[in-house]
């Protein structure tokens, strides 16, 4: 069923137990946007994303969260948001993997380049840790 | 019998909105504080920030205090004649129009608090915890930060938490690099500027009242960066299908211009070794909207971003400045607006009292708060654009050389003879 614009704006009916398709599109709510913008906007974060931005699709699904939760409402806004969730699970996991066998790998994983690729080091090299 | 709703008493509405304004400002101080006393143990005075604030008088721990003094005097005049040059500039650049550069200026320098500023603190306090974090992860994420930060406070619409979150972040990293600046010129400097504050929004001649004038005669958005809360929600205006329904949004422009004017600072901040300069203005600005919907037709009109648009410019050797807001404001729908500068120099006060010790964190927050309390209450009264620093910094100055001079010597007595505490 889809979600019609009301007459009647309730605000941020996620709990009600009558209807769980929620009037706004977005977490703010009645002072949040409204659902032609939000289309626009959930694409834009989308494909903006795309450029090694998964903080912006982050930031897509928290503010669109009312339409990943309740699973029938708004499907356009909600093939994006989907999508940039997916996104963010994968790229997520490959960099905190990433992050992770380094931190735990260390030197006897990686050999000599691990004093090379880590950060104090690296900041040391280049003089970015004194102020003058 | 059911009750449904509790009428709505003066703690709802207007605790409310003090409570919404009041968070974040603690946030931004606390957070500064934890900064300041994880980074700042080791290096005293000794090492301190070159910038436009030291040009003229650079404090060293073997001058006499009155030397002190006079030097500190004569580095805040500096740095306020620099600021008002500034922000003249930038009254002449929004009376000609120019709003596409200034927003453009606005996204650079902003994406250079973030990224540069914002990188080098956690630099530091990865090399004091030794995380063993490598270069490529924390470019990423470093870069994402900056980027989404940008879009997040003026180029998008986006959660009002997560462009809240970022607005107490920019002040929060502002702050810091202030109190590097030697320590007799940072008490100097904050009683000047809270002094410029109070002449460039009250008098008529006064640079930000011309600006915050300009903005509303022709009915703009000015571009700064201010902090707005989220406006309350009152219970009883209900709305029904024929009835006209009024609409806050948040940040919205609004169709009857009102007589909200915030003063508008520029400050001048350091410049560090990588070359990176930044330096802010305030700016303040206050239009917010109230948006009338007839017939139960929900017009989305979407704001116009521009307005609180906050300009960072990295520093040339001559005086750049960004713009922030200082100065609170009122909304005709009523959430109320702070502007970032008064963020920034609350937190520089209460990061400079961390680093002489706690007692006196605990004075000058509570002098702050109090401060910010009766600016409101003047601004409930008068109904226009005031400056909030003047009082707070007033009494928040007062109160740390009270506390420094007698409290502290009652309080350690009373603790070293077991009397109390």
């Amino acid at each position: 069923m889809e979600a019609s614009e009301s007459t009647n704006p309730i605000p941020n009916n996620r709990n009600s137990i009558v209807s769980s398709t929620p009037v706004w599109p977005t977490v703010d709510g009645p002072i949040g946007l409204s659902e032609d913008e939000s289309l626009s906007y959930a694409r834009r974060f989308y494909l903006f994303g795309f450029a090694l931005l998964p903080l912006l699709w982050a930031v897509n699904c928290f503010y669109f969260w009312p339409v990943l939760r309740h699973s029938r409402s708004f499907p356009a806004i909600r093939r994006y948001v989907v999508g940039s969730a997916v996104g963010l699970a994968v790229s997520s996991a490959l960099l905190c993997s990433w992050a992770l066998t380094f931190a735990i790998g260390g030197e006897h994983l990686f050999g000599p380049v691990w004093d090379k690729l880590v950060l104090y080091n690296l900041a040391d090299t280049i003089g970015l840790t004194g102020w003058n | 019998m059911a009750q449904n709703q509790r009428p709505t008493s003066i703690l709802d509405s207007l605790g409310e909105e003090i409570i919404r304004i009041l968070t974040p400002v603690s946030i931004c101080m606390f957070s500064v504080v934890i900064l300041v006393s994880i980074l700042n143990t080791d290096s005293s005075s000794s090492s301190s920030v070159s910038s436009i604030a030291t040009i003229a008088y650079s404090e060293t721990s073997s001058d006499s205090s009155w030397d002190k003094f006079v030097g500190a005097l004569l580095n805040s005049l500096v740095f306020v004649a620099v600021v008002t040059v500034v922000t003249f500039i930038l009254v002449l650049l929004f009376y000609l129009r120019c709003t596409k550069f200034l927003k453009l200026y606005m996204a650079f320098s902003s994406f250079v608090v973030l990224g540069f500023m914002g990188g080098e603190i956690v630099l530091l306090l990865i090399e004091k915890f030794n995380v063993p974090i490598d270069s490529v992860t924390f470019l990423v994420v470093l870069y994402n930060f900056a980027v989404v930060g940008v879009l997040a406070v003026f180029m998008s619409k986006v959660a009002i938490l997560v462009t809240q979150s970022y607005l107490v972040v920019i002040g929060m990293l502002v702050a810091y690099w202030f109190t590097l600046l030697p320590e007799w010129t940072t008490w100097v400097l904050l009683v000047a500027l809270a002094l410029y504050d109070l002449a460039a929004v009250l008098l008529p001649v006064g640079p930000l009242r011309l600006l915050v004038e300009l903005a509303v005669s022709r009915d703009e958005d000015i571009p700064a960066l201010v902090y707005e809360a989220r406006p309350v929600t009152h219970h009883d205006s209900d709305s029904t299908s024929n009835g006209v329904i009024q609409r806050r949004v948040w940040r919205e422009r609004r169709n009857v211009s009102h007589d909200l004017a915030d003063n508008m600072n520029s400050s001048v901040s350091n410049s560090n070794s990588v070359g990176i300069d930044h330096n802010d203005t305030r700016l303040a600005g206050a239009e917010e909207g109230q948006v009338v919907e007839g017939n139960a037709e929900l017009s989305a009109p979407l704001l116009d971003h521009r307005m609180t648009n906050n300009q960072h410019r990295p520093e040339d050797d001559a005086s750049s400045e960004s713009v922030l807001l200082e100065g609170i404001g009122l909304g005709s729908t009523g959430a109320i607006k702070l502007g970032l500068g008064d963020f920034i120099f609350y937190s520089v006060l209460v990061g400079r009292a961390a680093m002489y010790d706690f007692m006196t964190v605990y004075a000058c927050y509570l002098a702050i708060i109090a401060g910010l309390g009766i600016t409101l209450m003047l601004l409930a009264l008068y109904q226009k654009a005031l400056p909030a620093l003047p009082v707070s910094i007033m009494l928040g100055v007062l109160f740390y050389i009270l506390t420094r001079l007698l409290l502290e010597v009652f309080v350690v007595q009373c603790s070293v003879n077991l009397v109390m505490f």
